[in-house]
């Protein structure tokens, strides 16, 4: 079981640091700084901007993003924002707008 | 499982966290929780927040008042600094505590009222606070101070003319006699 579990119906508003990883399957506004793993499950809703080792989006983000390894959209995935990551990958059925540095 | 939100140990939050479900807090947050179902503030968390819950279990340090409409306990180990509000309390040995209680129906029937009535009571708090507040902090806070140096800059002035003028015309008489 991840460290941190944001679930449904809940909604954080503010600034989250943590070194470990995070699964947000509610609502996120503000900043979320991780380490590690970000997972936004399918039903969440962030509007932050979010840094972590890797993240993988099932839900909703208006925010830009960092990871420092890799970025996976999932079929069903929404993202309104820039992307900033060594590996990005785009499913099938994943929406999304905005600007991707690869560090080309 | 799925309904428990958990805010792990090495997270720092700083802001709110709001909603349905239960909320077990094992990390460091900053802000206010208000949850509908339970809290639990496990071992080695640091919450300075305000939280309001169903029911509140602590076991870490609380800085903040909490207020569990059905209940609040803690458990060994717990430390809290803050008011504690609720149906039934519980204060189990080992427990630290330096604040208020209030227990009893009394604190049961005020929960749901402010349930029921959140938008029209947190107004009304604000308007009991802020007139105690004002004449205490006007001596004490910096507005207070600033209001008294402007008091003070402005006064200099007048007197200097006046002192000039006697003083002038305190020469002018010696100066006569």
């Amino acid at each position: 079981m991840a460290n941190t579990v944001i679930s449904q119906g809940i909604t954080i508003e503010g600034e989250l640091t943590t070194d470990d990883d995070v699964v947000i399957e509610g609502t996120l506004r503000g900043k979320l700084v991780s380490k590690d793993t970000v997972k936004v499950e399918t039903g969440a809703v962030i509007e932050a901007d979010i840094t972590a080792s890797s993240l993988s989006v099932g839900g909703q983000i208006t925010g830009n993003v960092t990871a420092s390894d890799r970025v996976d959209l999932m079929p069903g995935a929404r993202l309104i924002g820039d992307v900033k990551a060594s590996r990005l990958t785009i499913a099938d059925g994943a929406s999304f707008k905005g600007n991707v540095d690869m560090d080309v | 499982m799925a309904d428990v939100t958990v805010i792990g140990q090495g997270i720092f939050l700083r802001g709110s966290i709001k909603g349905d479900g239960d909320v077990e807090i094992r990390g460091r947050i900053e802000g206010d929780v208000e949850v509908a179902g339970e809290v639990t503030i496990g071992e080695g968390a640091l919450v300075k927040a305000d939280v309001t819950a169903r029911r509140i279990t602590v076991r870490g340090a609380v800085a903040g008042n909490l207020t569990g409409e059905d209940g609040v306990r803690l458990e060994e180990g717990a430390r809290v600094v803050g008011d504690l509000r609720g149906a039934g309390i519980g204060i189990a040995e080992g427990a630290l505590l330096r604040g208020n209680v209030q227990t009893g129906t009394g604190g049961e029937s005020r929960g749901r009222a402010r349930q029921q009535a959140a938008p029209a009571r947190a107004p009304a708090r604000v308007e009991r606070v802020e007139p105690r507040k004002a004449p205490a902090l006007v001596p004490k806070g910096t507005a207070g101070r600033k209001a008294a140096a402007a008091e003070e800059r402005p006064a200099p002035p007048p007197p200097v003319v006046p002192v000039l003028k006697k003083g002038s015309r305190a020469a002018l008489r010696k100066r006569s006699r």
